[in-house]
């Protein structure tokens, strides 16, 4: 009759040897923490992916919010002398468009909780340039609308469901400012 | 130990195929108010007028999703509940702006409901939501020719954030 409790033992050894050799990994830290304090535990674990998009997508309606900044900038010096109906229109639809992206951005601020004493400080405001015609600078516009409403859907499954809500609501959002910008050029 | 740890996990599936199901069956309703909804709207609007046309491709494209989510709900083991006969309309329609309006609600509910079906646990549903919601929100902005900061959801339920 074989011995099962002997063909139990050899693994048994092996487990405890792996598991010293774990613990060994492990002691050493442990030990020169009791010594040095708790920072030579080593960095705090990378953020989880959701909180990374999260930090992305705030860096990205930053830079939105900017762009738009600019464009207003722009568009106001440039249709100053006599601006037409067309002129008008553009600006209203600009600015209207920059006051969701502020929106959007303390929406998504508001879900990012960072912990006391992070690294992470306020970045100061992106610097951007939009210049050219008013249909030059509604073509860039537009075109930063679409990338930014296909890649936030493009994150969906990483996240949870809450905040797969509002980066989707916001895409929707940024989808609509596109032919919402190409009608208002189009005023005559 | 291992039974009930699995019947716990069944009965975890169960639940969330059941929350699936009845998200799409919301869906569904919302597609088939839609489907309904636009035939007022068209019958409302300037015979052969653009926004005819347009009525008439959207109450197309919410016919299609209304079959497409019949499908999803059958696929999981549910039944589609069946549109009403008739639906009572948020909004009296007797002119073209009437219309008009009556198509930016349809597109604004069915903007809610696919918002919701975003928070599913299931990549490939919340994928497709997040498409509609987009595809919903397209819609109401060529209606309305106004945007909404967050499409999809109530109005003041991002204001305290």
């Amino acid at each position: 009759m074989p011995d099962r409790a002997a063909a139990g033992r050899a693994p048994a050894t092996g487990l405890t040897r792996r598991a010293l050799l774990a613990v060994a990994g492990t002691a050493a830290p442990l030990l020169l923490a009791s010594c040095k304090g708790i920072q030579v535990l080593g960095s705090p674990p990378a953020p989880p992916a959701d909180v990374l998009l999260l930090r992305a997508a705030i860096s990205a309606e930053e830079v939105m919010v900017a762009r738009y900044a600019a464009a207003l900038t722009d568009l106001g010096t440039s249709t100053a002398p006599r601006p037409t109906g067309s002129d008008t229109a553009t600006l209203a639809a600009v600015r209207a468009v920059h006051v969701q992206h502020a929106e959007h951005l303390a929406q998504l601020k508001s879900r990012l909780i960072e912990p006391p004493g992070s690294s992470s400080s306020p970045s100061p405001a992106p610097s951007v340039q939009v210049t050219g015609s008013p249909t030059e600078v509604l073509s860039v516009l537009e075109q930063a609308e679409q990338a930014a409403s296909d890649r936030l859907l493009s994150q969906l499954g990483e996240l949870p469901g809450s905040l797969a809500q509002l980066f989707a609501s916001i895409a929707a959002a940024e989808a609509t400012h596109v032919p919402f910008l190409r009608a208002a050029g189009q005023v005559r | 130990m291992t039974a009930p740890a699995i019947a716990a996990s069944q009965s975890g599936g169960s639940n969330r195929q059941s929350q699936v199901i009845l998200a799409l069956q919301h869906a569904l309703a919302a597609e088939q108010a839609a489907s309904y909804g636009y035939g007022i709207v068209g019958a409302h609007l300037p015979q052969g007028s653009a926004e005819q046309t347009a009525a008439g491709n959207d109450w197309v494209v919410h016919l299609r999703l209304r079959d497409e989510l019949s499908a999803l709900i059958r696929a999981r083991g549910g039944q589609p509940v069946p549109a009403a006969v008739a639906y009572e309309l948020p909004v009296r329609v007797q002119s073209p702006a009437q219309a008009t309006a009556l198509a930016v609600l349809l597109e604004d509910r069915a903007a809610e409901v696919y918002l919701s079906m975003v928070a599913l646990p299931e990549d490939g549903l919340r994928s497709f939501a997040a498409q509609q919601l987009r595809a919903a929100a397209l819609r109401a902005e060529a209606w309305s020719g106004s945007t909404h900061a967050f499409p999809g959801l109530p109005g003041t339920s991002l204001r305290s954030g």
